[in-house]
């Protein structure tokens, strides 16, 4: 025993710090979460790209033998494709933006100029973001069908507008209440207006949270089923998830198109994330003050 | 380049009034220090002259203009921050550009402008830099390079050595204060650092609890402090207050010791008075003297400082040689000064 305590303890010299079990334990979970997540991703992918012959043919998770690419015209045209990604497009594309350009503009606002009533000016922001939109979807309805905007892209991008805005104005008041003071003190002594300042420094130093929010926001516009359901009644005003929707119920039995139509869907998104990520660095701010 | 005046000006946050009608005239090119302990209200001050704090009664001048509703950018000041509060995605060369890219320059006068500033602060090789990327002292340097681009009519300083260890500190002081006699412009500088104050500065204003305590030259300060506040906040260590009667030509402390005095106050004064003592003006020795007991002994290199115990009055002496006493042990001491101060001891203020 005594022999080979110290020899244990040499060795332990020797080798890398132990691990942390703790870590070891996160690791573990992280790879189980990771992997139940990835093979739904796989399994559309792979159907996606097999003829529906060999989908009955093969297991699920074998990779496709034979690529099968006429599955994403085919899915394309028989789904009326061009219209609802048509359509997505032009909501998702004026929604995204425009909203976070408001919240930017309202975090900025309620951050960094002195209102009189902007601490409930902020609490109703917080409201309405703790306002589940299913609640609302009837007044919505009739609000909107009273306007006549049922049908229209005005009609879905306004309550999108809405709903989004709240949380990401909370999120971004958050940040810029966290910038230093002194920093937009510093520009306006330089000149700069409250424009200046939140369009020269603001908006570069919050890149990354903006970044973010843009990702997120992408995503759940695009991908956003319920409200679109109800506010667009018309098959040429529909987005891709209705389009998808619809082409499920009439084509379920067609796998490999069903799930070309699928991936045809998310593509996008992944798409922007892959656009976007790179501005996800950290440390903007760093240098700017002392300590 | 210009005057500043501040005229009865007060500040009040909420029911707290934290500056309470400070005046002060800042001739043109001046460097004044705004001295005195935290909390006091010096960047209130400050912040109020440059235009980000309102003011709640009174008014301030610059150039003779009353800009006292005016926003800091119409004020034409720059202003250097203790943080530095450098534009973190800017480099060197686009932060001290800044102002004159908003004041709507052209881009090759504000590269001749940048190239001259950097010249003058040694900025040159760093000018592609972003401010992470940079120590402290250039963070520093930086700072005043973005103030120093604008011409500004005055420059406010906030505490903006705090930050930096002690050599560069002096460095910088050093730095600052060339910087002022090339410019030749009105500096309005905050510090708490009595000896920033007492190297630097053309005038002081100690400030104490939102009121002004005394205006002058840093001399005039040192050698006539109008109160005991003043004369306990310059000079290190900081001045003895010794309590007593005065009987003839000497001081009667209350544990009974005397203490021989080189002058006498000008007004009589038969009461308790209370001196003031440089740490520097005394002697200790065994021979004659009032009896003290040691307590404390440091050495600093140069001289040593003393820290004795005369009748329950604590006392802090700083002699040339090397003495070596050992706690406890008991010495004498006697004034060696030709300048005493007296204070009334009930409202401290200074007595002939
Ligand atoms: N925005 C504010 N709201 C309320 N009180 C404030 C505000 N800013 C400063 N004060 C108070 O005003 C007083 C003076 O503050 P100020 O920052 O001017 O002190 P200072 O002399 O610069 O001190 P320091 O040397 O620590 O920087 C302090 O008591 C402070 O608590
Ligand atoms: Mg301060």
């Amino acid at each position: 025993m005594t022999a080979i305590a110290p020899r244990r303890e040499d060795d332990a010299l020797q080798l890398k710090p132990r691990r942390d079990p703790f870590l070891i334990i996160l690791w573990i979970i992280l790879v189980t979460f990771a992997l139940v997540w990835i093979a739904p991703v796989v399994l559309i992918a792979f159907t996606a790209l097999k003829s529906n012959a060999e989908v009955m043919a093969t297991s699920a998770f074998t990779p496709p033998q034979e690529i099968a690419w006429n599955n994403f015209s085919g899915a394309w045209a028989r789904g009326n494709f061009e219209t609802t990604f048509k359509n997505s497009v032009i909501i998702t594309v004026i929604k995204v933006p425009l909203g976070l350009m408001f919240s930017a503009m309202a975090a900025y606002a309620l951050a960094r100029i002195r209102l009189r009533f902007g601490k409930l000016l902020l609490l109703f922001f917080l409201f309405g973001a703790m306002i589940p939109f299913q609640v609302m979807l009837a007044p919505i309805f009739t609000l909107l069908n009273g306007f006549g905007l049922i049908d229209t892209y005005p009609g879905v991008i306004l309550p999108y507008l809405a709903f989004g805005v709240p949380y990401q104005v909370f999120i971004l008041h958050g940040f810029f209440k966290a910038v230093p003071k002194e920093l937009s003190e510093a520009a306006l002594i330089d000149g700069a207006s409250h424009v200046t300042v939140f369009r020269r420094i603001f908006l570069p130093i919050s890149l990354p949270v903006l970044a973010a929010l843009l990702i997120l926001d992408f995503v759940s516009t695009w991908n956003e089923f319920a409200m679109a359901l109800v506010l667009l009644q018309d098959r040429h005003m529909w987005t891709l998830p209705l389009g998808l929707m619809s082409f499920q119920g009439q084509f379920s039995t067609d796998y490999g198109q069903l799930n070309a139509a699928i991936a045809m869907t998310v593509f996008p998104a992944v798409l922007v994330y892959m656009i976007f990520q790179r501005y996800f660095v950290s440390g903007l701010t760093s240098g700017a003050v002392k300590g | 380049m210009a005057t500043v005046q501040v005229s009865d000006l007060r500040k009040s946050f909420g029911a707290l009034e934290v500056v309470k009608g400070v005046s002060i005239d800042i001739r043109d090119g001046e460097f004044l220090i705004l001295v005195g302990p935290s909390g006091c209200g010096k960047s209130t001050l400050l912040r109020m002259i440059a235009g980000l704090e309102d003011i709640s009664a009174g008014r301030i001048d610059i150039g003779g203009r009353v800009v006292n509703t005016l926003s800091p950018k119409e004020r034409n000041i720059a202003m250097v921050f203790q943080n530095y509060a450098l534009y973190p995605q800017m480099t060197v060369a686009q932060n001290m550009g800044f102002s004159l890219e908003i004041a709507g320059m052209k881009k090759a006068e504000i590269d001749k402008k940048v190239a001259e500033a950097s010249e003058i602060l040694g900025l040159n090789p760093l000018l592609k830099r972003k401010p992470s990327q940079l120590s402290g002292g250039q963070r520093q340097r930086v700072a005043m390079g973005r103030a120093i681009v604008r011409d500004p009519d005055v420059f406010l300083f906030d505490e903006p050595l705090s930050n930096l260890d002690a050599k560069l500190r002096v460095q910088m002081r050093a730095e600052i204060k060339a910087l002022h006699q090339r410019l030749g412009s009105t500096i309005v500088y905050v510090t708490h650092d009595q000896v920033e104050a007492m190297t630097m500065a053309d005038r002081i204003v100690v400030l104490r609890g939102g009121c002004v305590e005394q205006i002058g030259t840093p001399l005039e300060l040192y050698d006539h402090p109008e109160n005991m506040f003043v004369a306990g906040f310059l000079g290190s260590p900081s001045m003895n207050f010794l309590r007593g009667k005065i009987e003839g030509q000497s001081l009667l402390l209350a544990g009974g010791e005397r203490l021989a005095l080189p002058s006498l106050p000008m007004a009589e004064h038969g009461g308790d008075v209370v001196v003031g003592v440089r740490p520097q003006g005394f002697s200790v020795g065994t021979q004659d003297g009032a009896r003290a007991t040691i307590k404390v002994v440091e050495p600093t290199g140069a001289d040593t400082h003393v820290l004795a115990d005369i009748g329950g009055t604590e006392i802090t002496c700083v002699v040339n040689d090397r003495v070596d006493f050992a706690p406890g042990e008991e010495v004498r001491f006697s004034i060696t000064s030709k300048q005493v101060h007296y204070f009334d001891p009930t409202n401290e203020s200074r007595i002939g």
